[in-house]
């Protein structure tokens, strides 16, 4: 019995481990793909047959995207975008939050209810397009910002997580007479590490990643991110909208280029992305004891 | 008495309020937001019952005349209403009755993996593609799936599995398997995190009783690791109905339909929030943009509602 069950489990494991490579490598294979493109010469990786390797290494591709200027004030954009979007989310929505988590607030109950039912509604694109546009904030910059600042699931996830810091140490220094800003920031921010790194992190992520606001929103070309860009440059080298198959000819520079752009947009992620996955998983676990 | 013990509540909390002045402008400054990007755009929704037009700001949401429906008659007898219904709800429930079971396969997977750091390894890349945007997806989509220049396609060619290249960025056929594909690889990893915590939470007793017992290891998966986590596995469940919701902006298809439509494949990937955004965005007719977004919004409702019913039926748990 102890050999059949060993057996059973051998042939188990290397099912399990021949999925899981196998998934592994359809995650992996298409960064490194892109990689791999990025570094080839465009005329010959249109003829295809390069997969693992480049034939013929390059750097052009890299050389001709840092010389466009359209690509360096997206690359600009998606920075300020970043930087400034993720300062205004974690101040803004940490400091709601803290305020909404504690227990002695007058109303408080109102309060939550209130950030709480307006998670859960919508007006959709169009309505919340007009209110955009008549608080004058189409085609500018804050059009990436305002709307983001205050994100509502962060702020739940913040009640329950403030509120999991003892009470005694915000009473105390009440009693001393410290100012509640003084208690924010000199009490409860220090221990709150974890959430901050968590909000922080998704709202960069999300800053970082996204396209669809300027879609929506902007229309005037020095203010598209990256991600934007990338798109735009595939519809032009493909002629007609999203679709390749039916036009004809690809300009090979700017697919080229594109490569670059996507190993461009996805390095920083990739180059931060081994130190902060404890805080990617941490948020969604936080998230997840909420419900 | 109790006058009175209501009037000293009341000096009380003024007095308190007084004391906590800055924490009442921190959830005013958390409600002027509230109010401007939830709130507002509620009142927005009246537009698609009426004339609007963008020239007359805000006042015209109010004074402008109401149209008698005529939008919402107008997108019920488009010609292409009920493709543009099916595929809205289609792509959604196909959506979630793939991901969700490949993210508990993936987590039970990686949990039957002995070596801590082959566990690790697989865990941390199988959530990468979860952190990249739809807009890189679509360019490393075209890279692979393209006919002209895809890896998929030359590197079948190249071995004679097939004799001409597939078109799965445009073909229609294709288009939900396609586009459910996308969805898994993009999110499979990342949804897979949470029944993973659910599975080393599991008592380590459980499975060796069953393995005294005599129970192999798919029996112990069966038994013990899938009915220990079936609590975590409504309630993720739960949360991804309510994305259903999502109808706006987040959590939908939009981004993938936005990037993946095309004019070949439009009649399985024209969904209703693309036909508002080509309305109202991009042909400027707000209000009838409203109205279609209005009725995305009804049928999302009508989506959690029905789900939530399922979910119940099944489990016995529920959102509400």
């Amino acid at each position: 019995m102890q050999i059949n069950k060993a057996r059973g489990e051998w042939i188990i494991d290397v099912v399990v481990w021949m999925i899981l490579v196998l998934f592994c490598f359809i995650c992996l294979y298409p960064f490194w793909f892109i990689i791999v493109a990025s570094l080839n010469e465009g005329n010959d990786m249109m003829r295809g047959g390069v997969y693992w390797w480049p034939r013929k290494f390059t750097f052009d591709n890299y050389t001709t995207f840092f010389a466009q200027s359209s690509w360096l004030s997206a690359v600009k954009v998606s920075v300020a975008r970043t930087l400034v979007g993720t300062a205004f989310t974690v101040f803004i929505t940490s400091l709601v939050s803290y305020a909404l988590s504690r227990r002695n607030l007058v109303h408080g109950k109102v309060y939550r209810i209130m950030f709480v039912f307006s998670m859960y509604v919508s007006g959709g694109l169009i309505p919340f397009y007009i209110v955009l546009r008549l608080a004058g904030l189409i085609n500018t910059f804050w059009v990436y910002i305002l709307p983001t600042t205050l994100n509502l699931y962060f702020v739940l996830v913040g009640i329950n997580f403030f509120r999991s810091i003892p009470e005694s140490l915000i009473e105390a220094a009440y009693l001393d007479g410290a100012a509640e800003r003084r208690i924010f920031l000199q009490i409860v921010l220090p221990l709150s590490t974890p959430f901050i790194a968590t909000l922080a992190l998704f709202a960069a992520v999300g800053q970082w990643n996204s396209w669809l606001d300027s879609v929506y929103y902007v229309s005037i070309k020095s203010l598209r991110p990256m991600a934007y860009w990338m798109i735009s440059t595939m519809n032009r080298t493909q002629g007609s909208g999203a679709n390749q198959d039916l036009s004809g000819a690809i300009n090979l520079t700017a697919l080229a280029t594109q490569s670059t752009a996507v190993v461009a947009t996805v390095a920083p992620i990739l180059l931060v992305y081994p130190f902060l996955q404890k805080y990617f998983v941490q948020g969604m676990m936080i998230g997840s004891i909420k419900e | 008495m109790q006058i009175t013990a209501g009037s000293d509540l009341r000096t009380h909390n003024r007095k308190l309020m007084r004391k906590q002045w800055e924490l009442q402008v921190a959830v005013f400054i958390g409600i002027l937001f509230l109010a401007v990007f939830s709130w507002a755009p509620l009142f927005g929704v009246i537009i698609a019952f009426k004339d609007y037009t963008i020239k007359t700001g805000v006042a015209g949401i109010f004074t402008s005349a109401w149209n008698n429906f005529r939008y919402f008659k107008e997108f019920f007898s488009n010609y292409r209403f009920s493709e543009l219904l099916q595929n809205t709800i289609m792509l959604s429930v196909l959506k979630l009755a793939a991901t969700f079971p490949a993210a508990i396969l993936l987590a039970i997977l990686i949990s039957e993996v002995r070596q801590v750091a082959a566990k690790r390894i697989f865990q941390t890349i199988s959530y990468l593609p979860h952190f990249i945007s739809w807009a890189l997806v679509y360019t490393i989509a075209y890279n692979m799936f393209s006919s002209k220049i895809g890896v998929v396609n030359t590197a079948a060619l190249q071995l004679g599995l097939i004799s001409e290249p597939i078109a799965y960025m445009t073909s229609e056929k294709l288009f939900y398997g396609f586009a459910i594909f996308l969805s898994v690889w993009k999110t499979t990893g990342w949804s897979a995190i949470i029944f993973l915590a659910a599975i080393s939470g599991v008592d380590t007793a459980l499975f060796e009783a069953a393995a005294v017992d005599g129970a192999g290891r798919l029996r112990r998966i069966w038994h013990v690791t899938l009915p220990s986590i079936l609590p975590a596995i409504v309630t993720v469940l739960i949360i991804n109905i309510g994305a259903l919701m999502g109808g706006g902006m987040g959590g939908s298809n939009f981004e993938l339909i936005y990037l993946f439509g095309n004019s070949s494949n439009s009649a399985a990937s024209d969904i209703i929030q693309k036909h508002s955004f080509t309305m109202g965005l991009s042909k400027g007719r707000f209000a009838f943009a409203a109205a279609v977004d209005l009725c995305q919004c009804v049928l999302s409702v009508f989506l959690v509602l029905s789900s939530n019913w399922l979910a119940r039926r099944i489990s016995g748990n529920s959102l509400f």
